[in-house]
């Protein structure tokens, strides 16, 4: 499952990924193991205790309602002149609520020009979706947006 | 906008009808058409250019009856807003008289005594008058005609003939432009092909593909808008189909398709027609939902006009939000929306707006229009008109929690796949059978003629079973109008519920009983189902008894020859007082 799921993603990301220059992934909603981390510890580990500020300046745009919990499609962007000085190192993004928290941590640098990730990530549950952005001054930015994974049924 | 006040006012006095509705009784039929023309067609004309719009027809090619909830209960912050307005307090918001040929059309107050009264509503022999007369005193070179969608499904005939009968029926109307939903349980295959046929446009911005392996991935898959130049007037009208067809819906009809709302992609389509087009009127022709529209343009800047669907409002007045007029003309062929602009030089000056009734026993028949239903209707005449039983008490859909036709679903399905529990959805669309009427099986498929019938039989753990029931509740009651999807709660054979449903999301539901004893979660139930995916969450599928709703409840009527449903619901509303209540009140 595990397995499977990260190769999928992996594909999926391949595919549309001329802005990434490395990454590292691990596949959300996993049984319970050893990759299990809450979002509580996950965020704390990446921001060494400091936490995130909400700000304007993160995009991140998913479905209000999920059309597929396995496959939700997300897209960060964040506004960044992405010089030497001034860029963006890190975007992470959580599923808040999946036992395994952590989806991916795209690493930058100020030679991508365009501090963008999109791929497609999976919600075990009706969840907030996180993007916790690493900027190169040391500060980390955020925006969250609740996604509804439901069963559906009416029209 | 007073205009509707004043005509049944005017019509009601006619008819001397008072408060004292219910003594009307049998005294009521009257020929209404030395008033009908007049006061039902009567029009402030305004403007350079017309509109007419349909939604949510549900293939009602004929004259139906169709009573509105008597229960339409929402979040605390919705309570009383246009979208969750029923009964008295509709009519006090609209200002309806009662008895009046419009508290019929638009509430269930006093409904079967009106019923009596005024007749059948819609048809579109009576549509296809109504639309002539605007062509013809208005100028057709000036009117369009516009539909929000859910037309191709609903009845037997369109079932039969997989929507074709409606598209042909679109095309004696008249249709210009239209956007889709129940439309694509046809499967993307025939959608194409049944739009083939279609005179009408069919757009959408909101569909995109989402198949990396596909031509049209990430492409659009209609044509996103269409600008029509109306005498002299050049009108942007932007499609937008139900954003969440792929999860109300079983997916496999859309494979490959992505909707959503898609707001960022609106703002840059009305941005482009009026940037790049310089058109004096941006429409959304949507089918995303009333309440949801309105959420659309606090958003979305720089529309003039949506003409929603979906959720199956009569709106007799425009609602105004960030200079954008949001309408909705009800569903089944109830109404027709009138609405006459004046635009020039790149806005709009001026308009009016009518909701107008399609009384069948005022607005007379088209002659050509009923013989072409007929036509359409020869094929399966055997079996639609065939009378399988009589019911005791008025079967309706609609509601919330409950409602008596769903009951004799649940009942039929009970009977038949012994199961204990019994999901029936909570669509919003079906039909309504009078009290010692006889029920014909046309009426069967009017409730539960769809592409994917078949009930399900199969096992769900108690706190599965509880788990859902918060879930779907949800989609209903969230008080973020983006996070619904437009329906009523699917209705429960074998249970018995309380709901609070201010509480938040998962802490809805209790006093679950199923059989009449505390759900116990860690037991297994036998559950029947259709409509929905449900089927999916469950175990041991019993595949030998699968079969078509429509002919489950056939039969069962036909075995019971006399049905009596009590309209005792099996929900208990903890936190409302009444089913419609006024805005920011729990009671009425």
């Amino acid at each position: 499952m595990l397995r499977r799921e990260f190769f999928k993603t992996l594909g999926v990301v391949a595919a549309a990924t001329a802005v990434v220059p490395s990454m590292s992934f691990a596949a959300g909603a996993a049984p319970k193991g050893p990759n299990e981390m809450s979002y509580e510890a996950a965020l704390k580990a990446v921001t060494n205790g400091k936490g995130a500020t909400p700000s304007d300046k993160v995009s991140l745009k998913v479905p209000e309602i999920a059309e597929n919990g396995a496959v939700v499609p997300v897209t960060v962007e964040v506004d960044s002149p992405m010089t030497e000085k001034d860029y963006v190192k890190t975007i992470h993004v959580f599923a808040t609520k999946n036992n395994n928290s952590r989806c991916a941590a795209v690493h930058l640098t100020p030679a991508n020009g365009k501090a963008m990730f999109s791929s497609r990530i999976k919600l075990g549950q009706t969840q907030d979706v996180a993007a916790i952005v690493e900027m190169s001054d040391g500060s980390f930015l955020s925006a969250a947006q609740s996604v509804k994974v439901t069963i559906g049924g009416c029209g | 906008m007073e205009v509707s006040r004043r005509d049944f006012m005017h019509i009601a006095a006619i008819f001397g009808l008072g408060a004292a509705a219910s003594g009307c009784m049998g005294g009521g039929v009257k020929p209404a058409s030395k008033i009908s023309l007049k006061d039902v067609f009567d029009f402030k004309e305004t403007g350079n250019i017309t509109l007419l719009h349909m939604c949510d027809i549900h293939a009602h090619l004929k004259p139906m009856y169709w009573r509105e909830p008597s229960t339409l209960i929402s979040a605390p912050n919705l309570t009383g807003t246009p979208g969750f307005l029923c009964g008295e307090a509709f009519a006090k918001h609209y200002n309806l008289e009662p008895s009046s040929l419009d508290a019929y059309f638009d509430t269930h107050v006093d409904f079967e005594s009106l019923a009596k009264k005024f007749g059948k509503m819609g048809g579109i022999a009576h549509m296809k008058t109504y639309l002539d007369h605007v062509r013809r005193t208005r100028g057709a070179e000036k009117v369009l005609f516009l539909d929000s969608g859910d037309t191709w499904q609903g009845t037997g005939v369109a079932l039969k003939t997989g929507g074709e009968a409606i598209v042909k029926a679109q095309n004696h109307l008249g249709v210009d432009v239209m956007v889709g939903h129940w439309e694509f349980t046809y499967g993307k295959e025939r959608v194409k092909e049944l739009i083939e046929m279609l005179d009408a446009k069919f757009i959408s911005q909101n569909v995109i593909g989402d198949d990396p392996f596909a031509d049209e991935y990430e492409e659009l898959i209609f044509e996103p808008y269409t600008i029509e130049e109306r005498n002299g007037a050049k009108i942007g009208i932007i499609g937008q189909s139900f954003p969440f067809t792929s999860t109300a819906n079983p997916k496999e009809f859309t494979e490959g398709w992505s909707f959503g709302l898609r707001m960022d992609t609106l703002q840059e389509y009305v941005n482009e027609l009026r940037d790049e087009h310089n058109v004096d009127c941006v429409v959304v022709l949507s089918h995303d939902g009333f309440s949801v529209d309105q959420e659309v343009a606090r958003q979305v800047s720089g529309i003039d006009f949506i003409l929603s669907g979906h959720t199956h409002d009569p709106s007799p007045k425009p609602i105004v939000i960030n200079g954008c007029a949001i309408v909705i003309a009800g569903s089944h062929g109830k109404y027709v929306g009138r609405l006459d602009i004046d635009a020039r030089d790149g806005k709009v000056h001026n308009y009016e707006y009518k909701l107008v009734p399609i009384a069948s026993n005022l607005i007379p028949a088209n002659e050509e229009t009923e013989k072409f239903v007929e036509e359409l209707y020869a094929p399966f005449a055997d079996e639609m008109y065939e009378v399988l039983g009589k019911t005791k008490n008025i079967l309706y859909k609609r509601d919330t929690f409950f409602s008596t036709f769903d009951q004799l679903i649940n009942d039929a399905i009970i009977d038949e796949m012994k199961c204990d529990i019994s999901f029936t959805p909570g669509y919003r669309w079906g039909t309504t059978v009078l009290a010692g009427e006889d029920i014909l099986m046309d009426n069967v498929y009017e409730m539960c003629g769809i592409t994917y019938p078949d009930v399900y039989t199969f096992e769900l753990k108690g706190d599965r079973i509880a788990k859902l029931l918060e879930d779907i509740a949800d989609n209903v009651f969230n008080e973020n109008p983006l996070y619904q999807q437009g329906g009523d709660m699917s209705r429960l054979g074998g249970v018995t519920y309380d709901i609070t449903v201010s509480n938040s999301s998962g802490k809805r539901i209790s006093n679950l009983k199923v059989g009449g004893k505390p759900i116990d979660l860690a037991k297994t139930y036998i559950v029947s189902s259709w409509g929905g995916n449900l089927q999916n969450a469950g175990e041991n599928l019993q595949k030998e008894k699968i079969r078509p709703v429509y002919d489950v409840v056939r039969d069962y009527i036909k075995r019971q020859k006399v049905v009596d449903v009590s309209n005792a619901g099996n929900v208990t509303l903890l936190d409302y007082e009444c089913g419609c209540p006024e805005k920011g009140s729990m009671s009425c």
